[in-house]
C-alpha cells in the first residue's frame, strides 16, 4: 500500500466499487425477477446449447403426441369399421345357415336373398368409409379414389392401392395408421386356407360335399385335384396330371382322404359326379357373398339341385368363417397398434416430465441461494455507500 | 554581500512560489491528467567572509511535476487492452442476446418446421396441414433473415464506428503533435519543464490509448513520438500522420484502416491491436463473419436437403415437387488490384465439405491456390478448374475462365449470402410433395421368398406413368406388362438384389421368386394419401450431413449457439480481468501523480509559516537597523 493516495483516486475507487456492487446486484435482481439462471448463452454456454436441444426435443415430443393422436383417431375408425363388417358377416352367416335348411322353398330363399343383397351393400359402404379428413379409410395411398366399386361384370373391384401410411410416434418408432382395403377385404385366403372344395356344376346325383379339413399338413401337395365317382359306390382322386392319387369305396358320410386332407360326401352321388379340391388362392369377401346369392337364386327343387345348393352353401359357410377370421385378425392387429400407441403416449408423457425437469435443472434459478446472495450484495453496497459518505467528509481543510 | 534583508526577501519570494504551486495543486485536484507539481528549493549561494561562508538565502530552482513514465506506460497499455475487451464484449453481448431465448430460438424454429412436415405426414390430403408447413417454412426463412439483418446492422455499426474512431485518432494525433511543438519551444526558452503542457499532451496520449494501442518514446527536446501497430509512427515530433478508413480490396463495403503520411498510405488493419479500434477489428474478424457464415451454412444445409428430398416426391397434382427453398449463391469477389481478365464462378457441391470460413483463391503465374482466410491454412484443390472438371475443395466447385496474371486473387464466401437469398418458392399448398412416386404390392398368392426391396424413379424425364405387373414364370424368367397387357420389359432370369429398370424406374427384389409370383407397381402418381416423402422430409434435419457427414443440422445449430456463448463469456471475463489490471495501474500512477488535499493543506500550513518567518526576518532586520539608527542618533 502506497503511503500517499491521491484524493481524486480515492473518490474514483470508492465510486468504482459502488458501481461494481450495483452491477452485481442488478444481475442477481434480473435473475430473481425472471427466475432464470441462464439469461443468454454467455451465462453458461454449455447449458445454453443443452437448453436449445431440450427445448427442441420438447417441441418434437409434442409433435409426436399429435402424430399419435392422428393415428389413434384413424385406427379407431378402422376398428369400428371392422367391427361393423364383422357384425354384417355374422348376420350373413345366420342367413346362410337358415337358407341351408332343406325345408325352405324358393320363395323363402328369395326373401333371404333380398336381405343378403342389402347386407352386401352395407359391407360395401363400410369398406368405402372415410376418415375425418374425408380420405377413404381403405384405399391405401389413393385416398381420394373410392376403393370398392362394382365393375361391368358385377364383380367387386378394388381401385385403391396396397400402400399403408406410417406415422412417426417416437424418435425411431413408426406405426401403420391403417390397412389397405386389398389386405382387409380382398386378399382373404380361399377355402380353409389350404384348399377350396366345390361340387361340379354338371353333377346329377344328390351327393353333398362337406369341405372337411387338413388332417396332416405335411402330406399336402398343392395341386388341383378332382374327386370323381367312378360309380355310385366307388371314388377316385386324380391330380392335375390325371394320376390317381387315392381311391376307395363310397359310404354316405364317410371320409374321403388323400394327401393329408379329409372331405366328406353325403347323399347319393351319381356315377360321373365330380368334386374339385384346389390349392387355395384368395377370394374377396364380396365374391364370397355374391356366390351365396348366385347359389340361392339358382333355386333348388329336386335332389340334384338341392345337393348342389347344399354343397355350395357349405363351401360358402367355410369361406364366410374364413372372412370373419380374417377381419378378426386384422382387428387384432389394429388393437395391438392402438395399445402400442397408448404405451408410447405414456412413455412420451414421462419423457416430457424428464425433459421439463432437465430444463428446469439447467435454467431455473436456485432461489434460496440467489436471494441470500442478493441480500449479501445489498448489504455490501450499503456498506460501500456509508463508508464513502463518512470518509469523504474527512479533510484537513476542515480544521484550518 | 550577504545581508539579512535580502535573505529574508529570498525566503519571501521562494515561499510565495511554493504557496502558488500548492494553490495550483489544490485548484487542479480534480483536473483530469493533472500531475501534482513540486517546488524544488535550494540555497542561493554564499558570500565569503573572513570567518567563513555566509549564506545568501533560498531560491526556487525548478517546479517539477510528480510523474513516473513507466507507470504512465503501464496505464496506457492496460487501458488499451481493457478497451479492446470492453468493445469486443459489448458487441459480442449483442449477438449473444440475439440468440438468448431457447424457446423461440433457431433450434425450435427448425423443429417446428419439421413438426409441420410431420403434420403433413399425418394427413397428407389436408390443405390446412400443408398450409401450416408453408407458413412454418416462411417463419424459418424470416427468422434466419432476421438474424442475418441483425448481423448486418452490427457490421454496419462496426464500420461506422471504425470511421469515427479513426477520425478521432487523427485529430488526437494532430493535437499531440501541436503540443509537442509548444513544449519544445517552451522548454527551449529557459530549460524549465512546461508542466501543464506536458500534462495536457500526456493526457491526450492517454485518451489515444483508449482508442488504439500505442507506444511512446520521449525525445531529448521534450517531445514524444507515438507509434501504433507494430511500430508505425502516428506522431513524430510536431508532425502527425492521419488514420483513415479505406475500402477492402475485395469487398468495398468493408473498411480497412490506413495510416497516411506525406501522401503515402499503409494498410495497418491487421497490425493494430488494443483500444476500441482493436476491439472492433477483433469482433469483426473473429465473431461477426463466423456467425454469419455459420448461419448461412445452416440455411444451405436445410435448403439443399429439403429441396433434394422434395424434388423426388410427388405433389397433390401428381407432379414432381420442385425446389422448395431458394438459397443465396456463393459470393465471389475479385480483388480491385487484379490485372488479368480471369473470372471465377463458384457453386456449392457436397454440403458435407462446407465450412464456415471464407477463402482466398490466388494465381501465382502458373497455378491457382486456395487459402482459408480464418486460419491461413492452405486447402488442396483437385480438378483443373474448367467447367468440365472444376476445382473441388471444401464442398465448393470452382470454375476459372479467362486468363489471370500472377498475383490476381479472388475472395470466396461460400455461405455468407445464403441467408439473404433464402426464401420459400412454393405458395400453393397442393405443390408440397408429400407422396412417393411408386407404390408396390406383392400378390397375396405369391409362394416365393421374395419381396420388393426398393422401387424408385431413376429418371423423372423418361418416367412413364401407369400400373405395371411384374410376373415370374416357371423358367425363372420375368416380364413386366402395363395396364393394357403389353410387355414393357422382360428377362430370362433374375438375381436377387439386382435392379430391373424400365420406363424410367427401377425395382429390385430380395429373395428368390417362385413361378407364378407377381407384383403390382402402381406408378400412376395419383396417390394423395401417400405420406412417405413427407416423413422423409420430416427426418432430414436429424441426418448427419455437415462436417464430413458427422454433424446433423440440429447439432450444428447447438454448436453455433454454444460457440457464441463461449466467445461472449470469454470476452466478458477478459474485460473484468483487464479492468482490475487497469484500475490497479491507474491507482499506482495516481499515487505518484495525483493531488492529496490533506498533503496540500499541510504544505500550505508549512509554507505559510515559513513565509511568516521570512517576513519576521525582514521585520527583525528593520528592528536591528532601527536599533543602530537609534544608537547613532543618541
Amino acid at each position: 500500500m502506497s503511503i500517499r493516495i491521491s484524493t481524486s483516486a480515492m473518490h474514483d475507487l470508492a465510486v468504482t466499487a459502488m458501481l461494481r456492487q450495483q452491477a452485481a446486484l442488478s444481475t442477481i435482481q434480473n435473475q430473481v425477477a425472471s427466475g432464470k439462471r441462464v439469461q443468454t448463452p454467455a451465462d453458461d454456454p454449455v447449458a445454453a446449447a443443452q437448453l436449445y436441444e431440450l427445448s427442441r426435443t420438447q417441441s418434437q415430443v409434442e409433435q409426436f403426441n399429435k402424430n399419435s393422436a392422428a393415428a389413434t383417431g384413424r385406427l379407431q375408425l378402422e376398428e369400428q369399421g371392422l367391427a361393423d363388417a364383422g357384425t354384417v358377416l355374422q348376420r350373413v352367416r345366420e342367413l346362410v345357415v337358415q337358407a341351408n335348411t332343406a325345408t325352405l322353398t324358393d320363395s323363402d330363399r328369395k326373401s333371404i336373398v333380398t336381405e343378403l343383397q342389402s347386407r352386401i351393400g352395407e359391407l360395401q359402404d363400410i369398406a368405402n368409409r372415410k376418415d375425418s379428413s374425408s380420405d377413404y379409410l381403405f384405399a391405401g395411398y389413393s385416398a381420394a379414389t373410392q376403393p370398392f366399386v362394382r365393375g361391368n361384370g358385377g364383380a367387386m373391384g378394388y381401385f385403391g392401392d396396397a400402400g399403408v401410411r406410417q406415422i412417426q410416434i417416437n424418435a425411431a418408432q413408426y406405426v401403420h395408421d391403417g390397412d389397405a382395403g386389398s389386405a382387409v377385404f380382398m386378399d382373404i385366403a380361399a377355402g380353409n386356407g389350404v384348399y377350396t372344395a366345390a361340387a361340379a356344376a354338371a353333377n346329377t346325383g344328390s351327393g353333398v360335399l362337406d369341405p372337411g379339413s387338413v388332417v396332416d399338413r405335411s402330406q399336402w401337395v398343392p395341386d388341383n385335384y378332382t374327386i370323381s365317382f367312378t360309380s355310385t359306390s366307388t371314388w377316385q382322386v386324380i391330380d392335375s396330371s390325371s394320376n390317381i392319387v387315392a381311391s376307395g369305396n363310397y359310404t354316405a358320410g364317410g371320409a374321403i382322404a388323400f394327401r393329408g386332407v379329409q372331405l366328406r360326401v353325403s347323399g347319393a352321388p351319381a356315377a360321373g359326379d365330380q368334386f374339385s379340391v384346389q390349392a387355395a388362392g384368395t377370394e374377396d369377401v364380396f365374391a364370397t357373398l355374391d356366390h351365396v346369392v348366385t347359389a340361392l337364386q339358382a333355386g333348388a327343387n329336386n335332389d340334384t339341385t338341392r345337393a348342389r345348393l347344399a354343397s355350395a352353401l357349405n363351401g360358402s359357410l367355410q369361406q364366410i368363417d374364413q372372412a370373419s377370421d380374417h377381419l378378426l385378425s386384422v382387428r387384432a392387429s389394429v388393437g395391438a397398434r392402438l395399445s402400442l400407441l397408448s404405451d408410447s403416449d405414456s412413455a412420451r408423457e414421462s419423457q416430457s416430465t424428464d425433459l421439463a425437469t432437465a430444463v428446469s435443472g439447467l435454467q431455473d434459478l436456485d432461489y434460496t441461494t440467489a436471494i441470500s446472495k442478493m441480500s449479501q450484495q445489498y448489504v455490501s453496497l450499503q456498506a460501500a455507500q456509508q463508508s464513502y459518505a463518512s470518509t469523504s467528509k474527512l479533510s484537513l481543510f476542515n480544521y484550518l | 554581500m550577504a545581508d539579512m534583508l535580502s535573505t529574508g526577501v529570498s525566503g519571501l519570494l521562494a515561499f510565495q512560489r511554493a504557496l502558488d504551486t500548492t494553490s495550483h495543486n489544490i485548484a487542479n485536484a480534480s483536473t483530469p491528467g493533472y500531475s501534482r507539481q513540486l517546488v524544488t528549493l535550494a540555497t542561493q549561494g554564499a558570500d565569503q567572509a573572513g570567518n567563513g561562508w555566509v549564506g545568501r538565502g533560498v531560491q526556487v530552482t525548478t517546479i517539477q511535476r510528480a510523474f513516473d513514465s513507466t507507470l504512465s506506460d503501464q496505464v496506457r497499455t492496460a487501458t488499451a487492452s481493457y478497451q479492446q475487451f470492453d468493445t469486443f464484449a459489448g458487441f459480442a453481448a449483442r449477438i449473444d442476446n440475439l440468440f438468448s431465448d431457447s424457446s423461440t430460438g433457431l433450434s425450435n424454429t427448425l423443429q417446428q418446421f419439421m413438426n409441420a412436415a410431420q403434420t403433413v405426414a399425418d394427413s397428407p390430403t389436408s390443405t390446412a396441414a400443408r398450409q401450416v408447413l408453408l407458413s412454418q417454412a416462411q417463419s424459418l426463412a424470416t427468422r434466419l433473415k432476421g438474424y442475418n439483418t441483425s448481423l448486418d446492422t452490427l457490421a454496419g455499426q462496426v464500420g461506422t464506428q471504425l470511421s469515427s474512431e479513426a477520425a478521432s485518432v487523427s485529430s488526437l494525433s494532430q493535437s499531440i503533435a501541436d503540443l509537442n511543438r509548444q513544449i519544445v519551444r517552451a522548454q527551449g526558452g529557459n530549460q524549465q519543464p512546461p508542466n501543464d503542457l506536458l500534462d495536457q499532451r500526456d493526457h491526450l496520449i492517454d485518451q489515444l490509448s483508449q482508442q488504439i494501442g500505442v507506444r511512446t518514446v520521449v525525445q531529448d527536446d521534450g517531445s514524444v513520438n507515438v507509434y501504433i501497430g507494430s511500430g508505425q509512427a502516428l506522431v513524430t515530433g510536431s508532425t502527425a500522420a492521419t488514420l483513415s478508413t479505406t475500402p477492402d480490396s475485395f469487398d468495398s463495403t468493408l473498411q480497412h484502416l490506413s495510416l497516411q503520411q506525406n501522401g503515402v498510405g499503409v494498410d495497418v488493419t491487421s497490425l493494430i491491436s488494443g483500444g476500441t479500434i482493436g476491439g472492433l477489428l477483433q469482433f469483426r474478424s473473429t465473431m461477426l463473419d463466423g456467425a454469419r457464415n455459420a448461419l448461412g451454412r445452416v440455411a444451405v444445409a436445410v435448403g439443399t436437403l429439403f429441396n433434394d428430398q422434395h424434388a423426388s416426391g410427388l405433389d397433390l397434382n401428381g407432379q414432381f415437387g420442385g425446389q422448395f427453398f431458394s438459397i443465396g449463391d456463393v459470393r465471389t469477389l475479385p480483388s480491385t488490384s487484379n490485372a488479368g481478365s480471369a473470372a471465377v464462378s463458384v457453386t456449392r457441391g457436397d454440403i458435407a465439405g462446407l465450412t464456415t470460413a471464407n477463402y482466398k483463391l490466388q494465381y501465382d503465374g502458373s497455378a491457382w491456390s486456395l487459402t482459408r482466410m480464418d486460419t491461413g491454412a492452405s486447402v488442396a484443390l483437385s480438378g483443373s478448374g474448367t467447367a468440365a472438371d472444376p476445382f473441388v475443395a471444401d464442398g465448393l466447385q470452382i470454375v476459372v475462365a479467362g486468363s489471370a496474371q500472377a498475383g490476381d486473387r479472388f475472395q470466396i464466401q461460400p455461405t455468407s449470402q445464403a441467408v439473404s437469398g433464402f426464401g420459400v418458392l412454393i405458395s400453393d399448398p397442393a405443390k408440397i410433395a408429400a407422396a412417393a412416386p411408386l407404390v408396390t404390392s406383392a400378390s397375396a398368392t405369391n409362394t416365393g421368398s421374395e419381396a420388393i426391396s426398393d422401387a424408385s424413379v431413376t429418371s423423372q424425364a423418361t418416367w412413364v406413368r401407369g400400373t405395371y405387373t411384374l410376373a415370374f414364370d416357371s423358367t425363372g424368367g420375368w416380364n413386366i406388362t402395363d395396364s393394357s397387357n403389353a410387355t414393357v420389359a422382360s428377362g430370362s432370369s433374375y438375381t436377387a438384389g439386382s435392379a430391373i429398370t424400365f420406363n424410367g424406374m427401377s425395382v429390385s427384389l430380395s429373395g428368390t421368386p417362385a413361378s407364378g409370383d407377381s407384383f403390382t407397381i402402381n406408378a400412376t402418381g395419383n396417390v394423395p394419401g401417400d405420406n412417405r416423402n413427407a416423413l422423409a422430409l420430416a427426418g432430414v434435419l436429424g441426418q448427419g450431413v455437415l462436417s464430413g457427414g458427422s454433424t446433423s443440422i440440429q447439432s450444428a445449430v447447438g454448436q453455433f449457439i454454444s460457440g457464441i456463448g463461449v466467445q461472449t463469456n470469454q470476452a466478458q471475463y477478459g474485460r473484468d480481468a483487464q479492468q482490475v489490471v487497469k484500475d490497479d495501474a491507474t491507482s499506482q500512477f495516481d499515487n505518484i501523480s495525483g493531488v492529496n488535499l490533506d498533503e496540500e493543506a499541510a504544505n500550505m500550513v508549512r509554507y505559510q509559516q515559513a513565509y511568516q518567518a521570512a517576513a519576521k526576518v525582514i521585520s527583525m532586520a528593520n528592528t536591528l537597523f532601527q536599533t543602530l539608527l537609534d544608537a547613532t542618533r543618541a
